[in-house]
C-alpha cells in the first residue's frame, strides 16, 4: 500500500482560511490606489504650472452636497450588506436603491460640475495643464463610480426579483468593500482637487 | 492512496466547468483596443462580444458556481526515499538522530534592554575622563554632538567645555542610537554564543562597537576623530560590554523550537546535560539542525553516504 | 511552432485519439491552472524564440562597422520589440506560467482561488502580444504611416507625441502594454489569492515553500508597480487621442515626469523577473544539494525586503537628467542597500550547498551557472548605482551588458532550470541530461562571450541603440566577438527546443518524483491529474515529503 501525502496532525485544529473574495477585493483595491496615485501626484506636480488660464481658484467650486451624497452611500451599502445578512431582503433593497440613488446624484453633480466647466468656463482637457490633470483624476473616479454603480444596479435588480438571499451576503460584501474603496478615493480628490489645490 | 473506499465524495471532484467566456471577454476587450487602431467597426464588434461574454461570465458564477464532476483515476503513487538509506547503528531510545543545537537562547529584546543598560553605563567612564582631562563634564558630550554639527568641526576646547543645549540633545539621539543598535546586533547575535553572554558581551560588543566607529569615524565625524582618546574610549567599551552581558545574564534563556524534538526524558530534566546527549563535543558556533556530527547519522545531506 | 505543440501536447491525456478540434475546444474553454500555466509558457517559449530572432538580426548588423545590413527604420523597430517583447511577453508570462502551474500544486490545492479570472488573465495577455505584432501588418497597412513601435522600450517623452511618432505606430504599443497590464494584475491577484486562501490544512505561512513566498512578493509587487505603468500609459493615450498635456513640453507638460513614472514601474519590474527565478533557485539548489535551504525564515524576511526596497531605487535610471545631490544621493544608497539582502541570498544558497551531497543534474548546472552570474551582475549593478559611474557610462553598452547579465545570466538560466526540473511533472517524461548538458555548456560559452565582451565597448563610450558605426573608434573586433557569441546561444537554445520535442516523445518516463524531492508537487502522478490530489493533503513541515520519507525522523519535530 502506498502512502498519501497525508501526516496524522496532532490536534485536529480548526484550519480557517481567508475568503478569497475580500482578499481578491483588496488586492484590486491595492492596484487601483496605485493607479489613483500616479494621477494624484501628476495633479499635484502640475499644479499651479499652468501657462494660462483658466485656474483652479477661478474656476473651482466646493460640490459639498454630492460629496455627502457619495460619502453617505458607503453607509446605506453598509446597511444593506447587513439587512441581507439578517435575511432582510426588502430592507436591504431599500438600501441597495438609496445607494444607487445617491451615487446617481454624485455622478449627476459631477456631470453639472462639467458642464458648466466645458461650456461656461471653457475648460477642456486640451485647454491648460489642470484641465489635463482635472478631467483625467475627477474622470477616472468618476468611472469606478460608474462601474460601481452598474454593479449595484445589478445587485438591486436581482434582491427586487427575489433571488438575492442571506447566502449571497460574502458577494454583496465584496461589492459594498469596492464601493467604499470609490468613496475614500473621493475623499482623497476632493481633498487634493477642493481644498488644497484651490 | 486515491482509495476510492476512503474518498469521501465518492470517486469524483468537483471542478469548476470549463468555459469559454473569459476568452471571450479578454477577445472581445483586446477588439475594442484594436478598434483605436484600426477601424470603429472592429471597436463595435469587440463592444458586443465584450458585453455578451460579461453575460456569459455572469451565468456561469451567479447564482451558483457552475462545477462539473471528474472521476478521480485509482492510480498507485509512490512516496519513498529513491536512495538506499544507511542501516543506523543501534542507538538509546533517548537519542535524537540530529544534533539540536541551541535548545535555549536568549530573546532578541534582550539584547535591546542590554544596549541601552550599557549605553547608560558607558556614560560613566566617559564623564571621568572628560573631567580628569578637559575638567568639564561635557566635554565629552560636545565632542559626540560635533559629529551633527558642520561648523563644530573648529571649535576651541574652551567651546567644547561649555555647556550647549543643542549639543546635549544631539549627544542623546547618536549616542541612544548607537547603543540601541549595538545591542539588537547583540541580540541578533545571540543564539549563536548562548551560554556565556557576559564574556561575550564583554568581549563582542566592545568589539562590535570599536569596529563600527572606528571604520565609520573619519566620515561620520572627522572632529570626533581627531580627538578621539581611544584607550578611554575602549575602557568605556567594555564598561558598556560588562553591563550590557550582565542585564541579559538576569533575564531568563527561552526554549528554542528545537526543543520539542528533544525526548520526554530530556524535556523532564531528567537528563539535562545536552553535551553528553549529542555524544561530542558541542560546538558553540553551531547552530543549525541540519547538519549531524555523529557517524551513522542520518539526515539530509548523509542520507546516501553508503550507496 | 514546435515549441508551442510540446507544451500543448504536454497534458492531453493518454486517452484515445481526439480530434483537433475536440482537443482545441479543451485549450481554448480551459479553466484547469495548469493547462493555463502551460499555455503561458508555450506562449512566452514562442515570443522568446521571436525576440531572439531579433536580437540575433540586430547582432548581425552590428557585427561589423559602417554595415547596412538592415534599415535604421527598421533596427529602431528591432530594438523597440526586442525589449518590449522580451519584458512584457517572454519574461512576465513564462514566470507567471511557471507560477501558474507550480503554486496550487505546491500548496495542495486543486486550482487558483479564481479559475476563470485566471483563464481571462491568459487570453488578455495573449491579445497583447498579438495585436503589438499585428502593428507589422496592421500600422502602415490602414494609415500609411509608421510601422513596428520604435520608440524605445520605455519610449521616452516626447518622442511619443502625436507629433515625433505620427500613425498608430506607437498606440499598438501602449495598447498592446494595457492589454497585458490587465493580465498581469489579474494572474498576480489570482496568485495572492490562492496563497493566502487556497493552502491545505497545516500549510502555514511559514511552512509553505520558498517558491510560493516568492511568488506572493512578487505578486504583491505587481500591484504597486504594473499599476503605475498602466496609469501612465492611460495618460499617454490622453495625450495622443484627446489632446491632453501630460507629457506635452509645449504646454508645459513633464518629460522627466514620464521617466519617473515610468521607472516606478521599470525598477520594480525587474525584481519582478528575477524573484521567480530566486524562487527556482530555493526549491532547485537545496533538492539537488541534498540539504534543507538554509536558513529559511532569513529568506523569506530577505524576499521581502527585496520587495519593499526595490520601491525606493527607481530613479537611478535616471542619473544622467540631473536630479540634483539629494536625490542622487538617496537613490545611490537605496541602490546599493537592496545588495544586503540579495546578498543574504546568495550566502544562504552558498550555505545550502555546503557539506551537501551535491548532484551535479542539468537543473543543478543552470542553477550554479546562475549564482555565479547574478553575483558578478549584481556587482556592476553596484557599480552603476554609483551617481558619477553612472554619468559616465550611463546609456553606453555597459549598462546593456549589466541588464543582459541579470535577465539572460541569472534569469533565463533559472528558467532553463527550471524547465529541467520540472519538465518532468509537466509531460510525465525526463528531459535529456545528455542534451541538456551540450545544451548547457554551448549556452554558457555563448553567454560569456557575448555579454562578458559587452562590457568592453560600453567602457571604450559605444552608446546603445546606435544603428551603426565608424571603423576606426576600436569597438570592432568587441562586436564581432559578442555578436559571434550569440550564435552559439542561438545554436544552444535550438539544441533546447529538440530536446523538449524529443523528450516529449522518446524521453524516459518520469514517475511522480524522479529527483527525490520535498515539496507537494512530487507527491502526485506526472503529469497531475486535473484535481491535483484526490485527497486534500495535510502538511506538518516545510518538507511535506521527507516527512513521509522517513517517519522516524520527520522535519516536524524540529519546527
Amino acid at each position: 500500500m502506498s502512502q498519501t501525502a497525508v501526516i496524522p496532525q496532532t490536534a485536529n485544529e480548526a484550519w480557517i482560511l481567508p475568503s478569497r473574495g475580500v482578499v481578491g477585493m483588496a488586492c484590486l483595491i491595492v492596484a487601483e490606489s496605485a493607479i489613483f496615485t500616479i494621477f494624484v501626484v501628476a495633479y499635484l506636480y502640475y499644479l499651479g504650472r499652468d501657462q494660462r488660464g483658466p485656474t483652479p481658484r477661478q474656476v473651482l467650486d466646493l460640490p459639498l452636497f454630492t460629496s455627502i451624497c457619495l460619502l453617505s452611500s458607503s453607509l446605506t451599502v453598509h446597511l444593506a450588506v447587513a439587512a441581507l445578512h439578517r435575511g432582510r431582503r426588502h430592507a436591504c433593497s431599500l438600501w441597495l436603491a438609496a445607494t444607487v440613488l445617491l451615487g446617481s446624484i454624485f455622478l449627476g453633480g459631477t456631470a453639472h460640475e462639467w458642464y458648466t466647466l466645458i461650456y461656461r468656463d471653457g475648460l477642456t482637457i486640451q485647454t491648460n495643464l489642470f484641465g489635463t490633470t482635472f478631467y483625467s483624476l475627477v474622470g477616472l473616479h468618476a468611472t469606478h463610480v460608474l462601474v460601481g454603480l452598474a454593479m449595484l444596479s445589478l445587485a438591486l435588480v436581482f434582491s427586487l426579483n427575489g433571488s438575492m438571499s442571506a447566502k449571497h451576503t460574502g458577494r454583496l460584501e465584496v461589492l459594498s468593500l469596492y464601493w467604499h474603496f470609490v468613496d475614500a478615493v473621493w475623499v482623497v480628490v476632493f481633498t487634493v482637487v477642493y481644498v488644497l489645490g484651490r | 492512496m486515491h482509495d476510492d473506499a476512503t474518498h469521501g465524495q465518492g470517486n469524483s471532484v468537483l471542478l469548476p466547468r470549463p468555459t469559454a467566456w473569459p476568452m471571450a471577454l479578454a477577445l472581445g476587450l483586446s477588439l475594442i483596443f484594436a478598434g483605436m487602431v484600426t477601424n470603429v467597426a472592429v471597436a463595435a464588434l469587440g463592444l458586443a462580444m465584450t458585453l455578451a461574454a460579461c453575460v456569459g461570465w455572469f451565468r456561469q458564477v451567479l447564482p451558483h458556481e457552475a462545477h462539473v464532476p471528474v472521476a478521480v483515476i485509482a492510480e498507485e503513487v509512490e512516496i519513498a526515499s529513491a536512495r538506499t538509506l544507511i542501516q543506523r547503528p543501534q542507538r538509546s531510545a533517548s537519542a535524537a538522530p540530529r544534533k539540536v543545537l541551541p535548545v535555549e537562547t536568549f530573546l532578541i529584546g534582550n539584547g535591546i534592554r542590554g544596549g541601552i543598560a550599557g549605553g547608560l553605563a558607558m556614560t560613566v567612564p566617559a564623564g571621568i575622563f572628560s573631567v580628569l582631562k578637559y575638567h568639564s563634564f561635557w566635554y565629552a558630550i560636545n565632542l559626540l554632538a560635533a559629529g551633527g554639527f558642520v561648523d563644530w568641526a573648529s571649535a576651541s576646547n574652551a567651546f567644547l567645555c561649555q555647556f550647549h543645549l543643542q549639543g546635549l540633545l544631539a549627544a542623546l539621539v547618536i549616542h541612544g542610537l548607537t547603543s540601541l543598535l549595538v545591542g539588537l546586533l547583540y541580540g541578533a547575535m545571540l543564539p549563536m554564543f548562548p551560554r556565556y553572554p557576559i564574556v561575550t558581551a564583554g568581549f563582542m560588543a566592545p568589539l562590535l562597537m570599536t569596529g563600527i566607529m572606528f571604520s565609520a569615524l573619519n566620515i561620520l565625524s572627522p572632529i570626533l576623530n581627531q580627538r578621539i582618546d581611544w584607550p578611554w574610549f575602549i575602557l568605556s567599551q567594555i564598561a558598556f560590554g560588562l553591563v550590557c552581558g550582565y542585564v541579559v545574564n538576569l533575564h531568563a534563556k527561552v526554549r528554542t523550537p528545537q526543543f520539542q524534538a528533544l525526548s520526554f526524558a530530556e524535556r523532564a530534566g531528567l537528563h539535562s546535560n545536552l553535551v553528553e546527549l549529542d555524544g561530542s563535543q558541542a560546538d558553540p558556533s553551531q547552530t543549525g539542525v541540519q547538519r549531524g556530527t555523529q557517524p551513522g547519522t542520518k539526515n539530509g545531506d548523509k542520507e546516501d553516504g553508503a550507496l | 511552432m514546435a515549441v508551442q505543440t510540446t507544451t500543448t501536447a504536454g497534458t492531453t491525456q493518454a486517452a484515445p485519439r481526439r480530434l483537433l478540434l475536440e482537443v482545441l475546444h479543451d485549450w481554448v474553454t480551459t479553466v484547469d491552472h495548469k493547462k493555463i500555466g502551460l499555455m503561458y509558457i508555450g506562449y512566452a517559449l514562442f515570443f522568446l524564440v521571436v525576440a531572439g530572432c531579433q536580437a540575433l538580426l540586430m547582432r548581425i548588423q552590428l557585427a561589423v562597422p559602417n554595415n547596412h545590413f538592415v534599415s535604421p527604420q527598421t533596427f529602431d523597430s528591432l530594438f523597440t520589440m526586442h525589449g518590449t517583447t522580451m519584458v512584457f511577453f517572454v519574461g512576465m508570462p513564462i514566470l507567471f506560467g511557471f507560477g501558474n502551474y507550480l503554486v496550487p500544486l505546491m500548496i495542495g490545492a486543486r486550482d487558483m482561488a479564481f479559475p476563470r479570472l485566471n483563464a481571462f488573465s491568459f487570453w488578455i495577455s495573449a491579445f497583447g502580444g498579438m495585436l503589438l505584432y499585428f502593428s507589422y501588418f496592421g500600422a502602415s497597412g490602414l494609415y500609411g504611416a509608421g510601422s513596428a513601435p520604435d520608440v524605445g522600450w520605455f519610449a521616452y517623452a516626447p518622442l511619443t507625441a502625436q507629433i515625433f511618432s505620427p500613425g498608430h505606430s506607437t498606440d499598438y504599443w501602449t495598447l498592446a502594454i494595457l492589454l497585458s497590464g490587465i493580465g498581469n494584475i489579474g494572474t498576480a491577484l489570482n496568485i495572492v489569492a490562492t496563497t493566502i486562501c487556497m493552502r491545505c490544512p497545516g500549510m502555514k505561512l511559514n511552512r509553505m515553500p520558498l517558491l510560493v513566498w516568492l511568488y506572493l512578493v512578487t505578486s504583491c509587487l505587481a500591484f504597486v508597480t504594473i499599476s503605475p505603468l498602466t496609469a501612465a500609459q492611460i495618460m499617454l493615450m490622453l495625450d495622443r487621442y484627446v489632446g491632453s498635456h501630460f507629457f506635452d513640453t509645449q504646454a508645459g507638460g513633464s518629460a522627466v515626469l514620464w521617466m519617473h513614472f515610468f521607472w516606478i514601474f521599470g525598477h520594480p519590474e525587474v525584481y519582478i523577473l528575477v524573484l521567480p527565478a530566486f524562487a527556482f533557485a530555493n526549491e532547485i539548489i537545496p533538492v539537488f544539494s541534498r540539504k534543507a535551504i538554509f536558513g529559511y525564515p532569513a529568506m523569506v524576511a530577505a524576499s521581502v525586503g527585496i520587495g519593499f526596497i526595490s520601491l525606493s531605487v527607481w530613479a537611478h535610471h535616471m542619473f544622467t537628467v540631473g536630479l540634483g545631490p539629494g536625490p542622487n544621493t538617496f537613490f545611490t544608497l537605496a541602490t546599493m542597500v537592496i545588495a544586503v539582502p540579495t546578498g543574504i541570498k546568495i550566502f544562504n544558497w552558498l550555505a545550502t550547498i555546503w557539506g551537501g551531497k551535491i548532484h551535479f543534474t542539468v537543473a543543478m548546472m543552470f542553477a550554479t551557472g546562475f549564482l555565479f552570474q547574478f553575483l558578478i551582475a549584481g556587482l556592476t549593478g553596484i557599480m552603476l548605482s554609483v551617481a558619477p559611474f553612472d554619468w559616465q557610462l550611463g546609456n553606453s553598452y555597459f549598462v546593456v551588458a549589466h541588464f543582459h547579465y541579470v535577465l539572460v545570466g541569472a534569469i533565463l538560466f533559472m528558467i532553463f532550470s527550471a524547465f529541467y526540473y520540472w519538465f518532468p511533472k509537466m509531460s510525465g517524461r525526463m528531459l535529456s541530461e545528455r542534451l541538456g548538458k551540450w545544451h548547457f555548456w554551448i549556452f554558457l560559452i555563448g553567454f560569456h562571450l557575448t555579454f562578458d565582451f559587452m562590457h568592453v565597448p560600453g567602457l571604450l563610450g559605444m552608446p546603445r541603440r546606435i544603428y551603426t558605426y565608424e571603423a576606426d573608434r576600436g569597438w570592432m573586433i568587441w562586436n564581432m566577438i559578442v555578436s559571434s557569441g550569440a550564435v552559439f546561444q542561438a545554436v544552444a537554445t535550438l539544441l533546447f527546443v529538440y530536446n523538449m520535442v524529443w523528450s516529449y516523445f522518446k524521453g524516459p518516463i518520469a514517475g511522480p518524483d524522479p529527483w527525490d524531492a520535498w515539496t507537494l508537487e512530487w507527491s502526485t502522478a506526472s503529469p497531475p491529474p486535473a484535481y491535483n490530489f484526490a485527497e486534500v493533503p495535510t502538511v506538518e513541515s516545510r518538507r511535506p515529503l521527507w516527512d513521509i520519507k522517513h517517519p522516524e525522523d520527520p522535519d516536524s519535530r524540529y519546527e
